[in-house]
C-alpha cells in the first residue's frame, strides 16, 4: 500500500531455436513487459514468413467474422446479457511452434474460407443483380415517357445513337452547337421532364467523333438502354418479375449465411484469437536483438514474480540461457512502469488513479486515500438512503455477474458500491428517503441536518471538509519531497500552504476563544512568507504569479461548495418530483381514483431519472476535485504505466507442449 | 436620489447586461455550433488513420493480393471490393474514389459558410489534370495514363483524355473558366509552361479570394493555408529555374502573388546567382527550419523539398487544429493526412507490383511521411 | 414594480436562461455525440455522458425556482409579499429577484461547457482514452454555475430566510 510494486530489470540471452517457445511462454505469463534491446552492434529482429503470414490470416479472418456476424441469429442480448454476460468457454490449442499453428489454421481456412466465399459471392451476385434490375427498371421508367420500343435505340452499323439526360438551361445551347458543329444531319426526339431533358440522338457514324465533344461540353449524362424488346411498359413487367425471382434467391442466400453461421462462428472466433496472439508477438519482435544463432530480450518484471518467471525460463530453454536480474538504478527512474499495488477491496479503485496516470517510482500512490475520499464525496453529493440502495443494488449485480470477467465495468461497479455505503448512511444522517417524500406522506423522519432550510451549515461542512482534504493533500506532498531529498521544494511548496490552512483553522476557532488569534496571525504570516518565497523563482512575473495563485488557492477551497451545491441539487430534484406528485395524488376523474395511478409512475419515472442524473453529477465532480484540486496539492501522475507483454485470451487457451501446464 | 431615478439606472444596467450577454451568446453559438457534428466525425474518422506499424504490415504483403485482403479491415475495403484485376492502376483508380469520396463528405457535413472552399480543392485536382493532358498530348504520349480521376469534372478529362486533336480540347473547355487561357496556348501567345503557371495561378487567387472573404477564425485558418501553399509553389519555382539558370525576369512571369514572402526577399531570390545562395537566402525567413535539415538533399533533388514543404504545411495545420478545434482547420488537417496516406499506399501498391523488397518499401514509404 | 412581478420574474428567470442555456448545450455536443457515432458505434457510451453535463445549470435553475417559490410562499398559495407599501416587501422580493439572475446568468456556462463537451466527444473519437480528461475539462466550465448557486443561496437564506 502507498507505494507502486517493486519492480526488477531482466536481462536474458538464449538460443535462438528456443525463441519461439520462450515467446509463447512469457505471452501466456504476461509478467514482463519488454523494451527494446539498446543495441548498436548486433541486428534487430524481424518477424519471419509464419508472422507475416499470421498477420494476413488475422485480417481475412476478422473478415469472415464481420459477414458471419451480420448473419448470426440473435440470441438473448439486451439488459439481462449486460449484467451477467455468458462465460465463454476457452477451447485448448496445444502449441507446437508457430509453423504448426499456421499450418493448423491453413487447414481450417482451406476447409471453411471457400465455403463462406461462395455464399458471400452469391450474395452478392444476387444483390448487384438486384441493384442492376433496379437501375434498369428506372432508365426504363424515363424512357417510358417516350413510348419508343426499346429495340430501336440501339446503335446500328449506319447509326450512333445516343440516349441520355441534359439540365434544362443547357439543353437549348447544346442544340445549337450541334447544329453549328454538323448541321443538320441528326435526328433528335426530346421531352422534358422535372428539370432535365431527356433526349435521343441519331448520329452518322461518321458526325460522331465531332459530335462527342460537344456533348461531353454540355455534360450529357448517358443513359445504358436495358437489354430486351418491345416498350418500355411490357419490359418493365418483365423485369418486375425477374426482380422478384432474384429476391427470393436473396432469401435462400441469406438462409445459407445463417446456417454458415450456426456452423462456424464460434470456431472462427477461437482461430482469429490465435492469430491476434501471433500478431501481437511479430509487433514485439523488433524489440528484441539477435545474432545467428542467439537473441537477447530485455524488460521490466515484478519482483514477486521472479523466481516464478524464471524457473518456468530455465525449463523451456533446459537451462541454456543467461539471465540478469537488477535493481532499477536512480538513472532509471523515468523508464520503470509502475504497477499499482494495493489491498484486494481497494484494488478497483487504482482504475481512478491510471485514468488521472500513475504515480513515478519513488512517489506516493493515492489509491488508498483515493478510495476512501472518493466514495465520501460522491456519498456526500448524492445523500439519499434509497437513491444509495438503488445504486448499490444495481453495482452488487453487476459485480455478481461480471466476477469472471474482472472487467473495467466489474471495478466500476466496485467503486460505486463502495460510494453506495457513504450515500446510504449520509442519507440517513440527513433524513433523505427519496428526498422529502415520506415526510409529505406525513411521517416523521430523524435527522442531523436539513440540506434546504440548512443549506448554509451545508456549506460550511464542506468547505471544512475541502479544507481538511486539501491539508492532506499537502501533506502528503510534503513527506513524499522530503523523502525524495527534495527539502526546499518541500518547505516554500507544500509546507506553506499547510501552514496557511491552520491559520484558516485557528482563525475560524478564534472567533469563539479569541486565544487563538495571535498563533494564527502568526502562522498565516510565516506560510504566506513560505509562498511568497516559491514565487520568487519566477523573477518578474513574481508579483503577479503571488497574487494569481493565491487566489488559485482560494478558488480550489472554495470549489469544495461543489459538495454542497450537489447535494442540495439532489434533495432539489426529489423534492420537486415528490411535489409534482402530491399535487396530481390527488386528482379523481368520477370516482376513478386516475391520480394515484399517474402520481406512482411519476414518482417512479422521477426518482429514476433523478438517482441517474445525480449519480453522474456526483461521480464527475467527486473525480474533478480529486483531479483538479486534490492532485493539484502534490501529485503528477507522470509515472510510465506497466504495460506487460499478454496474450488475450477469451475463447481460446494455449497449452505448451512441454511436460508444464501454463495458466491462461 | 430619487426612487425613479434608481430604478431608471438599475433598469438600464439590466438592460445592457441582457443585450450584451444575448450578443455574446449568439456569436459563440454561431460560431462553434455548425463545427460540432462534423468535428467529432472526423475525429472518429482519424482514429481509423493507419499508423505505421500498418503501413509495416502493408509493405510485408509480397502481393497485390495480400495487399488488397491487408486492406479489408479498413474504410477502403468497399472500394477495394469491386476492381477487376489485381494491378496497381486499378487499385489507384479505387482510392482516387475514395478520395473523391472524403472531398465529397466533407462538402457535405460542413457549414454552408466554409463548405465551398473545399470544391475549390478540388478543382486543383482539374487543374493538375489539365495540365497535364495538355502536356501529354503535346509531347504525344497518351494522356491517359496522367489522368488522376478526382475533381469536379471527371467525365469532361476523360473526355479531353480521348480527344484526338487539341481543337476537340477546346470545344469540351467552352464555358469554363480554363477555356481562355487555353485559347491563348492554341493561338500561341503562351508557352505550356506559361499555360500551366497561369491556370495555377488562376485557381490560387481563387483560393486565395475565397479565404479572404471568410470572417475570423476561418478567415485566418483558410489565408494561412492557401498563402503556405502559394509560397511553396514560388519557392519551388524559383528555385527549379535557378537550377535551369533562367533569368529574373523570365521566372517572375511564373509566380503568383498573395504569398507571405515579402517582396524584398523574392526581389533578391530572383536576382541571385545560383540555387545554394537562393537556399542561403531563404534561411532568414520562416522556411528557413524547413531547408536547415535536408539543405544537401534538396541542391541534388528538389523534390525533397516539395517533400519537406507538405509535411511542414501539415505540421503547421495539426498546430491549428489544436488551437482552434471547432474550427475548419480540422477537416482540412484531416484531408491533408488522407491525401498522404493515399499517397503511400498508392506507392505501395506501385512497389508491390514492380516486385520491391519489403526492406526498401518501408524505406521509400517512409520517406513519404 | 408590485413584489410579486419580481418574485415571479426571479423565479423565472433562474430556470428559463439556466433551462435554454442547458439546452444549447446539450445540443451542441449532440451533435458532435451524432457525428462520433455516426462514424463508429462503439463511441455512443462516452459520448453520452459527456453529452449529458450541460444539463446540471437547468437543474441548478430548477432548485432555485423551487427556493424562490417556498421562501416566498407562493408554493403554498400564500404570497408573503403581497403589500406594496411595505419597503421591506419590496427589499425581500428583489433580493429574490437578484438571486434568480445570478443563477439564470451563470447557468449560461452550460453553453461553453456544451462546446467543450462537444470538442472532447471529438477527441475521445479520435482517442478513446481521454475520456476522463474530456469530463473533467468539461466540469470546469460548471464551476461558475456552481458559485452562481452557491451565490443565490446565501442571498435567499441571509437575505430572505424560510
Amino acid at each position: 500500500m502507498f507505494k507502486p510494486e517493486e519492480m526488477a530489470k531482466i536481462e536474458l540471452i538464449s538460443l535462438g531455436r528456443y525463441k519461439d517457445n520462450l515467446l509463447t511462454y512469457l505471452h501466456e505469463k504476461g509478467a514482463i513487459e519488454i523494451r527494446e534491446v539498446d543495441v548498436k552492434f548486433t541486428q534487430k529482429d524481424v518477424p519471419n514468413e509464419f508472422y507475416r503470414k499470421a498477420t494476413s490470416y488475422s485480417i481475412s479472418i476478422s473478415r469472415l467474422i464481420d459477414f458471419l456476424k451480420t448473419h448470426k441469429k440473435e440470441k438473448g442480448g439486451g439488459i439481462k446479457e449486460f449484467i451477467f454476460p455468458p462465460e465463454k468457454e476457452k477451447k485448448v490449442y496445444k502449441y507446437r511452434g508457430i509453423e504448426q499453428l499456421i499450418k493448423d489454421v491453413e487447414a481450417f481456412l482451406e476447409k471453411v474460407e471457400p465455403e463462406i466465399k461462395a455464399v458471400e459471392g452469391k450474395l452478392n451476385a444476387v444483390q448487384t443483380g438486384i441493384e442492376r434490375i433496379k437501375t434498369d427498371i428506372a432508365i426504363l421508367e424515363l424512357l417510358s415517357a417516350l413510348n419508343i420500343e426499346v429495340e430501336y435505340l440501339k446503335p446500328t452499323d449506319m447509326l450512333e445513337i445516343v440516349v441520355g439526360l441534359v439540365e434544362r438551361d443547357k439543353y437549348k445551347p447544346l442544340m445549337k452547337d450541334l447544329r453549328e458543329t454538323i448541321g443538320n444531319r441528326f435526328v433528335d426526339i426530346s421531352k422534358e421532364l422535372k428539370d432535365k431533358y431527356l433526349v435521343v440522338f441519331v448520329f452518322l457514324r461518321e458526325d460522331y467523333e465531332k459530335a462527342n465533344p460537344v456533348l461531353a461540353k454540355h455534360s450529357l449524362e448517358r443513359l445504358e438502354i436495358p437489354e430486351g424488346e418491345g416498350t418500355p411498359k411490357d419490359l418493365i413487367t418483365k423485369y418486375n418479375e425477374k426482380l422478384k425471382e432474384k429476391e427470393w434467391e436473396l432469401k435462400k442466400a441469406k438462409k445459407e449465411a445463417e446456417w454458415l453461421s450456426e456452423q462456424y462462428y464460434e470456431e472462427i472466433l477461437f482461430y482469429h484469437e490465435l492469430m491476434e496472439n501471433e500478431r501481437d508477438k511479430a509487433a514485439i519482435l523488433n524489440n528484441l536483438a539477435r545474432t545467428n544463432m542467439t537473441f537477447a530480450l530485455t524488460g521490466w518484471i515484478p519482483k514477486r514474480n521472479i523466481s516464478d518467471v524464471i524457473e518456468g525460463i530455465k525449463r523451456i530453454t533446459e537451462g541454456k540461457v543467461y539471465i540478469n536480474i537488477k535493481d532499477p538504478t536512480p538513472e532509471e527512474l523515468d523508464e520503470i512502469p509502475i504497477k499499482l499495488k494495493n489491498l484486494k477491496f481497494i484494488e478497483p479503485f487504482e482504475m481512478l488513479t491510471e485514468m488521472f496516470g500513475v504515480p513515478k517510482y519513488n512517489e506516493f500512490d493515492p489509491t488508498p486515500i483515493m478510495a476512501f475520499t472518493y466514495s465520501f464525496f460522491f456519498g456526500f453529493m448524492l445523500t439519499d438512503f434509497m437513491y444509495g440502495l438503488i445504486i448499490g443494488i444495481v453495482a452488487a449485480l453487476l459485480i455478481k455477474g461480471h466476477k469472471h470477467l474482472r472487467d473495467g465495468t466489474w471495478r466500476f461497479a466496485n467503486i460505486l458500491l463502495f460510494s453506495s455505503f457513504f450515500t446510504m448512511s449520509l442519507g440517513i444522517m440527513f433524513g433523505s428517503y427519496f428526498g422529502n417524500a415520506l415526510d409529505l406522506a406525513g411521517f416523521h423522519v430523524p435527522r442531523l441536518l436539513d440540506t434546504m432550510r440548512e443549506a448554509l451549515t451545508v456549506l460550511e461542512i464542506a468547505l471544512a471538509i475541502g479544507l481538511i482534504h486539501m491539508f492532506i493533500g499537502y501533506t502528503l506532498g510534503f513527506i513524499v519531497k522530503l523523502k525524495n531529498g527534495e527539502i526546499k521544494d518541500a518547505l516554500v511548496e507544500q509546507l506553506s500552504w499547510m501552514f496557511i490552512i491552520i491559520a484558516v483553522i485557528l482563525f475560524v476557532i478564534s472567533e469563539r476563544y479569541s486565544g487563538f488569534l495571535t498563533p494564527a496571525e502568526g502562522l498565516f504570516v510565516v506560510g504566506f512568507i513560505l509562498f511568497v518565497l516559491s514565487e520568487l523563482k519566477n523573477g518578474g512575473l513574481a508579483a503577479l504569479l503571488i497574487i494569481s495563485d493565491f487566489f488559485g488557492f482560494v478558488g480550489n477551497w472554495l470549489s469544495y461548495a461543489r459538495l454542497m451545491a450537489l447535494a442540495l441539487a439532489t434533495s432539489g430534484i426529489a423534492m420537486v418530483v415528490n411535489i409534482l406528485v402530491q399535487m396530481i395524488w390527488g386528482v379523481k376523474i368520477g370516482a376513478v381514483p386516475i391520480g394515484i395511478a399517474v402520481g406512482i409512475v411519476l414518482f417512479i419515472g422521477g426518482q429514476f431519472f433523478s438517482t441517474a442524473i445525480n449519480a453522474l453529477g456526483a461521480f464527475v465532480h467527486s473525480l474533478r476535485l480529486h483531479y483538479v484540486e486534490f492532485f493539484g496539492t502534490f501529485y503528477s501522475g507522470e509515472g510510465r504505466k506497466f504495460e506487460p507483454f499478454r496474450a488475450k485470451r477469451e475463447v481460446s487457451k494455449l497449452e505448451l507442449n512441454l511436460d508444464l501446464k501454463l495458466k491462461a | 436620489m430619487e426612487v425613479t431615478a434608481v430604478t431608471e439606472i438599475l433598469d438600464t444596467t439590466l438592460a445592457l447586461v441582457f443585450a450584451w450577454v444575448g450578443y455574446k451568446t449568439t456569436r459563440i453559438l454561431w460560431k462553434y455550433t455548425p463545427y460540432s457534428y462534423p468535428n467529432a466525425r472526423i475525429r472518429a474518422m482519424e482514429a481509423r488513420l493507419f499508423n505505421e506499424q500498418k503501413f509495416n504490415e502493408l509493405a510485408e504483403s509480397k502481393t497485390l493480393n495480400n495487399f488488397i485482403i491487408n486492406l479489408e479491415d479498413s474504410d477502403y475495403k468497399d472500394y477495394l471490393a469491386n476492381i477487376s484485376s489485381y494491378d496497381a492502376e486499378s487499385i489507384e483508380k479505387a482510392l482516387d474514389t475514395a478520395l473523391a469520396d472524403i472531398y465529397g463528405l466533407m462538402f457535405k457535413i460542413l457549414p454552408k459558410r466554409v463548405n465551398p472552399f473545399f470544391k475549390l480543392l478540388l478543382q486543383e485536382w482539374d487543374v493538375r489534370n489539365i495540365s497535364s493532358i495538355v502536356k501529354a498530348k503535346i509531347s504525344g504520349e497518351p494522356a491517359v495514363n496522367y489522368v488522376i480521376e478526382l475533381g469536379t469534372m471527371v467525365p469532361k478529362i476523360k473526355a479531353m483524355a480521348d480527344a484526338k486533336s487539341m481543337e476537340e480540347i477546346l470545344v469540351i473547355l467552352e464555358g469554363t473558366e480554363y477555356e481562355e487561357i487555353y485559347q491563348g496556348l492554341l493561338l500561341g501567345e503562351i508557352s505550356v509552361d506559361e499555360f500551366e503557371t497561369q491556370l495555377y495561378r488562376m485557381h490560387y487567387l481563387k483560393l486565395l479570394e475565397y479565404a479572404s472573404s471568410r470572417k475570423d477564425e476561418e478567415k485566418i485558418i483558410l489565408e494561412e493555408f492557401v498563402k503556405l501553399k502559394i509560397d511553396k509553389l514560388n519557392i519551388l519555382t524559383i528555385l527549379r529555374a535557378k537550377a535551369h539558370n533562367l533569368k529574373a525576369d523570365v521566372i517572375k512571369s511564373f509566380l503568383i502573388p498573395g504569398g507571405t514572402i515579402n517582396k524584398k526577399t523574392l526581389e533578391t531570390l530572383l536576382n541571385v546567382d545560383d540555387l545554394s545562395m537562393a537556399l542561403a537566402e531563404l534561411d532568414s525567413t520562416k522556411y528557413g527550419n524547413i531547408i536547415k535539415n535536408v539543405r544537401e538533399e534538396i541542391e541534388g533533388d528538389l523534390s525533397v523539398l516539395g517533400r519537406e514543404f507538405d509535411r511542414y504545411i501539415r505540421e503547421r495545420l495539426g498546430e491549428l487544429t489544436r488551437f482552434y478545434p471547432l474550427s475548419v482547420a480540422v477537416p482540412l488537417n484531416f484531408i491533408l493526412q488522407k491525401e498522404t496516406e493515399i499517397k503511400k499506399l498508392k506507392a505501395i501498391a506501385k512497389l508491390i507490383e514492380d516486385g520491391i523488397f519489403p526492406e526498401k518499401i518501408k524505406d521509400i514509404v517512409g520517406e513519404l511521411t | 414594480m408590485d413584489p410579486i412581478v419580481y418574485v415571479s420574474l426571479g423565479a423565472a428567470l433562474a430556470a428559463g436562461i439556466a433551462g435554454a442555456a442547458s439546452s444549447f448545450g446539450v445540443g451542441i455536443a449532440g451533435a458532435a455525440a451524432a457525428g462520433a457515432v455516426a462514424e463508429d458505434e462503439k463511441n455512443f457510451k462516452n459520448a453520452l455522458i459527456l453529452e449529458g453535463l450541460p444539463m446540471t445549470q437547468s437543474i441548478y435553475g430548477l432548485i432555485t425556482l423551487f427556493l424562490i417559490l417556498m421562501v416566498s410562499g407562493i408554493l403554498g398559495g400564500n404570497f408573503k409579499f403581497k403589500n406594496p407599501s411595505d419597503i421591506n416587501n419590496i427589499i425581500k422580493s428583489a433580493i429574490l429577484l437578484g438571486a434568480g439572475l445570478t443563477v439564470g446568468l451563470t447557468g449560461l456556462s452550460a453553453i461553453p461547457q456544451g462546446i467543450i463537451a462537444s470538442a472532447g466527444i471529438g477527441a475521445v473519437a479520435k482517442n478513446p482514452k481521454t475520456f476522463t480528461q474530456g469530463i473533467i475539462f468539461a466540469a470546469m466550465a460548471e464551476t461558475m454555475a456552481i458559485f452562481g448557486l452557491v451565490g443565490a443561496l446565501i442571498m435567499i437564506v441571509t437575505g430572505v430566510g424560510f
